[in-house]
């Protein structure tokens, strides 16, 4: 006791700036004291949260199952069904377990497909998870609001989309995204729609789902893009690029030809991609025209394009670019003129090598 | 000199300190709670990321993912079948053997069914020549893999060997004993993709220590804690420049480094640049500030991305005698790159990068651990002289021992409530006392090298890469 009091004497009478790290140091101390029994805390409570979650999935898996194959012949709702039901409807008051019972069932939901998976939609609304998302939607938090569209999404909710759709222009990336995606996976080219009022940038990993979500889509109905190929937000002209190249869009032909001479390079080449994939040989000659005025990326998208629809007669013309300075574009000439006549091959090849070291 | 004038000089210098140790503390601090603010903007957007669709999509970039090896025959062949394990689609993988004195290059041979192949190399980048030449797998299974027989040049010029040879848009770069997650690639790419208002020049992950882990086919199947206090204590580093450093100058725009064992380039500025430097032992810095250097000369926009996720898991040295030669080489990496470029340093043209990141690295990497050992041989003279203030001593040392280890401990805090992996249970009470520890475990040895590497740096120049051992990752 006198001892403490000593020490404590001894500071008072010590300079400030040692008081100030002695000050410093106690609090460092305490810091350090709380956050080791933090982490004690937050490991113990991770590997118990990881356990309860199993067993609250487990069982909502189980109540889940017995649901979707307890129903009536008559699409009425069994009193097994309704029970189910009561006792979920319960658990999804606290946000813990409702985060569960939503997991729980996307996982289902994602597991299996037809009649059943639409039987998971309807419980999804019966329980009353859907005012909890539309309510996402209302928070002032971008994070909160995409994840109510995201469940939106996932349960298929279609009657909701012009409420989704406020989020067109949302600051958010994100926001947008979930928006593009959700009208994309539930209304498929028409859900595209949105393209025609996008005023922020697509990046290429959003332009990326979208097509991959339209492909499992697999509808037969697909939109016109000819609109879009005008639009002034050049992301949507490169997005619909690659829409033409996929769905092999030839009645676009004219709006492609013109694209040739787009002030964006970026949009240039993807072009001349995508008249290549489409055949379009009128392209070629324009191409072949004006070929040096062009830059070494449209340069080299040609000439991939010239890989699948060379003649002999454009061997003069290739000839002209055999000692081109760019390295891409001297092996593409030499590639076509092989395919064009092999056994001048070895004297193209000897060309070529004498150019390198040179 | 009178004592007045001795006063003066002593009071100089003892404000010297402790001005420069409070502005180290305080720029910690700050890029420890920018890191917080980011890592946790970053966690939010993650969680609605999907990265399953870029995986099949004929529309993602392709990558090369060039890895140069030298003698590592022991694992090579398990690395190579890691390297090919990736789930992202559109990717090639080209191994450099830089002129290995062992057996790496039949292994390969035999191990991939290679062929001798010929191909044109576009030699964008001057190298050594090659040896035996490029071969190719006759197995369709294999015909990612490319590999590449040259000589001997050292990791830059294997680098540049791969730049020059690859023919796709982007190229990470790795070292061949690293062991990459199947989702690395996606999650490297997405920056690069997403950034529609700046050109993303490189990407940068995180690494772990993967010492004691369990690996089975080139796949992590379990995190183990390694036994040795040098192993721990470069955990606890790593998860604390990874996890409350990098991140923050990520936010900043500021990264000046991304790891040689992981980095994801776009090959085009790479090239312009002119790939790796072979001059300097530090080629991974080096190329990331010429790449940014080069960017701000032509008053681009741009940035250099960075992925907290764990992406790449490596081997760390387990003898102080390796890690004293690595830390060695980084000291001399660090001041070969900032010797180059000075004229960026202070240099309000390059905005961020002149103003910020250089000042941080020239003061606090470069200049830190000299000024640590000249305080420590300043003390041991006043003690001798019998001038210490000891009520100062045991004050400040205290402190500084405290914060050190209060920047730990929110580290780990900080891998807790993001990664959590390292979930079993002892691991979290050795965090912490390796936390306690690493001051006096780890820390004098980093001095040591720092001050050595700054010796061999300007006294024996020809001192290049250290051999490092390879034990291989524990095998399932």
């Amino acid at each position: 006791m006198n001892e403490n009091v000593y020490i404590l004497e001894n500071l008072k009478q010590s300079s400030p700036i040692i008081q100030l790290a002695w000050c410093l140091s106690g609090i460092f101390f305490v810091i350090i004291t709380m956050l080791i029994m933090y982490l004690k805390y937050l490991r113990n409570h991770l590997r118990e949260n990881e356990k309860i979650e199993t067993k609250y999935q487990e069982e909502y898996e189980t109540h889940l199952i017995t649901y979707l194959y307890a129903g009536n012949d008559d699409d009425t709702l069994s009193l097994e069904q309704q029970s189910i039901i009561n006792e979920l409807k319960t658990c999804i008051v606290d946000p813990f377990k409702r985060k569960i019972v939503v997991s729980t069932l996307l996982k289902l939901r994602n597991e299996i497909s037809g009649e059943i998976a639409e039987s998971i939609d309807k419980l999804y609304i019966e329980l009353g998870l859907l005012s909890y998302s539309l309510a996402k939607l209302r928070n002032k938090k971008w994070d909160i609001i995409a994840i109510g569209i995201r469940e939106l999404t996932q349960f298929k909710v279609k009657g909701v989309h012009k409420v989704v759709m406020n989020n067109i222009n949302h600051p958010k990336k994100e926001v947008r995204k979930e928006m593009q995606l959700y009208l994309i996976h539930l209304f498929s080219f028409k859900g595209l729609n949105f393209l025609n009022v996008l005023e922020t940038s697509l990046s290429e990993w959003d332009q990326i789902q979208l097509l991959e979500v339209l492909q499992v889509a697999n509808n037969t109905e697909i939109a016109d893009i000819r609109p879009w190929l005008k639009s002034s937000n050049d992301s949507v002209v490169i997005f619909s690029l690659k829409l033409a190249k996929v769905y092999n869009q030839f009645e676009a032909k004219e709006e492609l030809i013109e694209l040739l001479d787009s002030k964006s390079e970026n949009v240039r080449v993807n072009t001349i991609a995508a008249l290549s994939h489409l055949n379009i040989i009128e392209a070629k000659n324009i191409l072949k025209t004006n070929f040096a005025e062009r830059s070494h990326e449209e340069q080299i998208a040609f000439l991939k394009m010239m890989e699948n629809v060379y003649e002999s007669s454009d061997k003069a013309f290739l000839l002209e670019h055999m000692q081109h300075k760019n390295f891409e574009i001297k092996l593409l000439v030499m590639e076509i003129l092989k395919n064009i006549n092999f056994e001048e091959y070895p004297f193209y090849e000897s060309e070529f090598q004498k150019s390198l070291i040179a | 000199m009178n004592t007045s004038t001795v006063e003066i000089i002593m009071l100089i210098i003892h404000y010297f300190f402790l001005v420069f140790s409070v502005i180290a503390i305080s720029s910690y601090s700050i890029l420890a709670v920018i890191s917080a603010i980011e890592t946790i903007e970053y966690m939010k957007k993650n969680s609605f990321v999907n990265y399953k669709e870029i995986l099949s999509s004929t529309f993602s970039p392709s990558i090369s993912i060039i890895a140069p090896a030298y003698n590592e025959s022991l694992n090579i062949v398990e690395n190579v079948r890691s390297l090919l394990s990736s789930h992202y689609v559109n990717y090639d993988v080209i191994i450099v053997n830089d002129g290995s004195k062992d057996d790496s290059l039949s292994k390969l041979i035999e191990a991939y069914d290679l062929i001798q192949i010929s191909y044109h190399i576009n030699e964008q980048i001057k190298t050594k020549q090659l040896r035996k030449g490029i071969y190719k797998s006759t197995n369709p299974a294999f015909d990612k893999l490319t590999v590449v027989d040259k000589e001997n040049g050292g990791k830059a010029d294997a680098l540049n060997m791969g730049l020059n040879i690859s023919k796709n848009k982007y190229v990470a770069c790795i070292d061949v004993d690293c062991l990459l997650l199947e989702d690395a690639l996606q999650k490297m790419i997405k920056p690069f993709l997403e950034t529609t208002d700046a050109r993303v020049i490189a990407a940068g992950g995180v690494i772990r220590i993967a010492n004691s882990c369990i690996v089975k086919d080139g796949k992590l199947l379990d995190i183990n804690f390694p036994k040795t206090w040098l192993e721990q204590g470069q955990i606890l580093e790593y998860l604390r420049a990874f996890l409350l450093g990098r991140m923050a100058w990520s936010r900043l725009n500021g990264l000046l480094v991304i790891s040689g064992a992981f980095g994801l380039f776009d090959k085009k500025i790479a090239i312009t640049v002119g790939g790796y430097d072979t001059n300097t032992v530090g080629e991974d810095m080096e190329i990331i500030v010429r790449m940014r250097r080069h960017m701000e000369d032509e008053k681009q926009k741009y940035k250099v991305a960075y992925i907290p996720d764990p992406l790449c898991w490596t081997e760390a040295p387990d003898n102080y005698k390796t890690f004293i030669s690595q830390r060695n080489r980084w000291t001399r990496g660090t001041i070969e790159t900032l010797k180059k470029h000075n004229k960026i340093g202070f240099n309000p043209k390059y905005n961020c990068l002149g103003l910020i990141s250089y000042p941080y690295w020239f003061f606090f990497e470069r200049m830190a651990p000299i000024i640590e050992v000249a305080g420590i041989i300043y003390f041991g003279i006043l003690t001798v002289l019998n001038e210490v203030r000891w009520d100062y001593t045991f004050a400040f040392v205290i402190l500084a021992y405290l914060f050190s280890v209060l920047f730990s401990i929110v580290a780990i805090v900080s891998e807790e409530l993001t990664y959590h992996q390292y979930k079993k249970k002892s691991i979290g009470f050795k965090l912490v006392m390796i936390a306690f520890l690493e001051p006096f475990v780890n820390h004098p040895y980093i001095l040591y090298s720092a001050i050595k590497g700054n010796i061999d740096y300007y006294f024996y120049k020809k001192i290049e890469w250290g051999d490092m051992t390879r034990k291989g990752m524990t095998k399932a």
